[in-house]
């Protein structure tokens, strides 16, 4: 008789996966324990003999990490092949479940880090930001409930969707019309991150020259904006930019040497933050 | 502004269900709780003051609008940032009487939870390096078929892992933090150089988390446009940030339609030849 996992194995799976992939994290393993919770449910419905379970679980036992929201899509596929194995399905084995995982992995994790945590993450969070002015609890509301939903049915869908189509699922991520939505979504995020960019963060310089009268004649900063607004603040995330993807420094050193950009700043008198009590 | 014990130790909690590798579980721990808007929101709460939490938050926002971790790598670490920086810089700016909407409170602000994220990142290595013992706790029991157990071992043994570097630190931290906020008040004067150069590097680190952004999203130097047209809309024009989203909503679908156009084309063009070689 074919074997078919439950429903309600199904679920428990996701559920492990969706709470339990990164709760025993470590630099060696990373996602592997969250792997196996997740497979468990589904290995003890689909097996009763203890060999083959060990062998199932055995399968998972190979290192596994990608962008975890994302990567759920991988889960729900080797949930549908473990079902194919279990009926003795031809070519389904040990080599073509890790393989296929470990071939996934790879490009899950640099389109959902780039989708979910580079552009979903920041366009809601750039939203939230836009409704706590003056303080307001709304924004942080507003993020707390879209993103866990959408996170939540968005994993749930990518599961079952794994689970059906197999292999099938990931080509609507990295096919046409994938590209399509994610070109489109990164448009939509550099705007978002250009008005947050313009709202939030705001470099300004206090640099004045006097003349013999003591008045002053040059004041850079309305200088500068009369250039463009805020341009003052474009040219350092610019830097910050060209620092990070041209130079190749990570963002702990860009962060260390704009403290000490903001030492000289602050002696030559291009920096003051006005402070007094 | 003072922080209890009671207070400190719900700080902590936090702090371990928001972690990076933390108890919440990514979506809820990481992606929400670990956020410092959301933060702000929770530290708000617990320390009684909401608006100076949320506008801590935001300003920390900025910086870590886009922490990716690739491959397990992190640049700062959320659960320092929300739940010791955001309290630590709340009784900073009280102390200091500042407004935590001015420049100078949120200047202050994200100074601080850069400092703190940052060294934060210890947290993030500690507690990975004690799951390593769960871990192998877990090798063997694959070995002995006890799978029941890998259950404790994914979900339940971290927390001892998060007791140790999560708990503790936030809750000695927070207790202890707001002594020395005050000792550095007396130390360095609001008017000195280094609280001048403190507060620039607070005006000037969201470019960071900007730029993070960016690297991400540019490939070729025309991506840069997007950003540009959304900083005018603010800037210079002044939509904010909610019309902005809307408006950018607009040209991404512009941008789909006419992307999808590209895809469609081809396959047309060549429907069409095959009509015509039936015709012949």
């Amino acid at each position: 008789m074919e074997k078919k996992l439950s429903k309600k194995a199904l679920l428990k799976s996701f559920h492990n996966w969706y709470y339990g992939h990164l709760t025993c994290f470590s630099q060696e393993h990373m996602q592997t324990f969250g792997y196996l919770c997740a497979m468990l449910p589904l290995v003890e419905e689909l097996y009763d003999d203890e060999d083959k379970k060990a062998e199932a679980m055995n399968t998972y036992t190979a290192f596994f990490n990608t962008e975890p929201q994302l990567g759920t899509v991988v889960v729900g596929i080797t949930a549908g092949l473990e079902e194919a194995r279990a009926n003795d399905e031809d070519g389904v084995n040990d080599e073509t479940i890790n393989g296929l995982r470990a071939g996934l992995m790879g490009p899950v994790a640099g389109i959902g880090d780039s989708l979910v945590v580079g552009t979903v993450i920041p366009i809601l969070l750039g939203i939230a930001l836009g409704m706590s002015t003056g303080g307001s609890p709304l924004g942080a509301i507003f993020y707390i409930i879209v993103w866990n939903l959408f996170a939540y049915f968005g994993m749930k869908f990518l599961y079952f969707k794994g689970y059906q189509l197999g292999g099938k699922a990931v080509e609507f991520l990295v096919g046409a019309q994938g590209e399509a939505i994610r070109d489109s979504v990164s448009v939509l995020g550099g705007m978002v991150i250009g008005a947050v960019a313009a709202t939030w963060v705001s470099v300004k310089t206090s640099f004045v020259l006097y003349n013999d009268a003591g008045e002053a004649y040059l004041k850079l900063q309305d200088k500068f904006d009369e250039v463009l607004p805020g341009s003052l603040t474009a040219a350092f995330v610019m830097l910050c930019w060209f620092l990070m993807a041209k130079k190749k420094l990570s963002p702990v050193k860009v962060m260390l040497l704009l403290v000490v950009v903001a030492f000289v700043g602050v002696l030559v008198g291009f920096f003051d933050p006005g402070l007094a009590y | 502004m003072t922080i209890s014990w009671l207070q400190a130790a719900l700080l902590a909690l936090f702090a371990c269900l928001s972690s990076m590798p933390g108890l919440g579980g990514s979506s809820i721990g990481n992606y929400t709780l670990g956020r410092p808007l959301v933060g702000g929101l929770v530290c708000g709460i617990i320390l009684g003051d909401i608006p100076t939490g949320i506008m801590v938050g935001c300003a920390m926002q900025v910086i870590y609008i886009a922490l990716v971790t690739p491959g397990g790598t992190v640049s700062a670490d959320v659960r320092a940032v929300s739940y010791i920086g955001i309290p630590l810089a709340m009784v900073a700016i009280s102390s200091y009487g500042l407004d935590a909407s001015s420049a100078e409170g949120t200047a202050l602000a994200t100074s601080f939870g850069a400092m703190v994220g940052t060294l934060g990142t210890v947290l993030f290595y500690g507690t990975a390096t004690i799951n390593l013992l769960w871990q192998h706790i877990g090798w063997k029991a694959v070995e002995k078929r006890e799978y029941k157990k890998l259950y404790l071992v994914d979900m339940g043994l971290p927390w001892i892992s998060h007791l140790i570097c999560s708990f503790l630190p936030t809750l000695v931290m927070c207790k202890l933090g707001a002594n020395v906020v005050e000792l550095i008040k007396t130390a360095l004067p609001m008017d000195g150089i280094a609280m001048k150069t403190l507060f620039t590097v607070g005006s000037l680190l969201p470019c960071v988390g900007i730029a993070i952004l960016l690297k991400q999203i540019v490939k070729k130097a025309t991506d840069f446009i997007p950003f540009f047209f959304g900083f005018v809309l603010a800037s210079s024009m002044g939509v904010n940030l909610v019309g902005a989203t809307i408006i950018a909503a607009m040209f991404a679908v512009m941008n789909y339609k006419i992307k999808m156009l590209q895809i469609a084309k081809p396959a047309a063009a060549t429907g069409t030849f095959d009509d015509d070689e039936e015709e012949i």
